[in-house]
């Protein structure tokens, strides 16, 4: 059972609107599941996790690909290089309170996005991180994802 | 070595002047990304969001989470922003300058306010852990149910905007209190 169900509609609304808004920018549906999902794991976020692994297998991405996406440093040859910049960009935007984002993190997906790219991705880590948030403060169970 | 950086070693600036002049401080630097202008449609979603997490909530209340959450994020444009914005509304000097430490200094703020700042703090660091029930339930006894999820809100549109700031290297001291209004 949750802890409260109560999220006032026009944030609701909002929250849609921003993640919508920036996955339309980011053009690229299957790396946006990559970047939700791993920022769901960081997060410890059960309902994001349950909705966007059911997303990213809708879309035909593999399992090996979700199954190492933990490990997606290690996990040579499993993603590619404009991937694994953008989860490198994930982890730093979205561990804040560790430090800063670090210039070669930044540097690195500067190389492989835009800069009209680049700022859809960034917030697409954002608009995750608050699902992440509304998600886990009020305690939401996962399996209320419907595809 | 060039004969610039040896001039620089061995006679430091904090050297050469005296008490009454100002330090020099070092250059400022240009933000990495003009998010808002290459994502126009993100930004507004953010303002909208903004709106709508503030609604119900104390604006005073408000302020204390905003920097509370900044601290940890390490977002300086928000710091700027926000410490103005809070001494504009007529927030304390020393109630924000012990927003660093608030756990320790439980006695300038009021219950409801040590509740807040400790949710803030668990729905901030999420990466350690979850939020905590002890945590949750004290700020459910200070804050009605809608008004704990306006709360909840307001936490993660900090959290949002921290993260532009951080990541987009936005840049503090431009800001003046009452602007993004």
């Amino acid at each position: 059972m949750s802890r409260t169900d109560v999220l006032d509609p026009e944030v609701a609304r909002a929250l849609s609107a921003l993640s919508a808004a920036a996955k339309r920018g980011l053009g690229d549906p299957a790396l946006a599941e990559f970047v939700v999902v791993r920022a769901s794991q960081l997060n410890h976020c059960a309902f994001c996790l349950d909705m966007h692994l059911t997303i990213a297998r809708e879309l035909g991405v593999s399992a090996q690909q979700l199954d190492l996406l933990a490990a997606w440093e290690e996990a040579e040859g499993v993603f590619d290089e404009r991937e694994r910049a953008a989860l490198a960009l994930t982890e730093a935007v979205t561990v804040l309170t560790d430090g800063r984002v670090p210039d070669e993190v930044y540097e690195r997906a500067a190389k492989h996005f835009d800069d009209r790219e680049l700022a859809h991705l960034i917030g697409l880590v954002v608009a995750i991180n608050n699902w992440n948030r509304v998600m886990v403060g009020r305690r939401i169970p996962p399996g209320g994802y419907q595809p | 070595m060039t004969t610039e950086e040896t001039a620089r070693t061995t006679r430091p600036e904090t050297a050469r002047r005296s008490p009454e002049e100002p330090a020099r401080h070092t250059a400022e630097t240009a933000p990495r990304l003009a998010w808002a202008q290459h994502a126009p449609e993100v930004y507004k979603a953010m303002l909208r969001l903004d709106t709508a997490a503030r609604k119900g909530l104390d604006p005073r209340l408000l302020e204390l989470v905003k920097i509370r959450a900044s601290q940890l994020n390490h977002c300086a444009f928000c710091l700027d922003m926000h410490s103005k914005d809070a001494l504009a509304a007529g927030e304390s000097v020393e109630r924000i300058i012990q927003l660093g430490a608030w756990e320790e200094s439980r006695h300038f703020y009021t219950e409801q306010e040590v509740a807040a700042l400790a949710l803030t703090d668990a729905v901030t660091v999420l990466t350690d852990g979850f939020v905590p029930d002890e945590v949750y339930d004290h700020a459910a006894k200070h804050f009605e149910e809608a008004e704990l999820a306006q709360l909840i809100a307001a936490i993660t549109v900090i959290n949002a905007w921290n993260r532009f700031g951080v990541t987009c290297r936005m840049v503090p001291g431009h800001y003046e209190a009452g602007k993004h209004e």
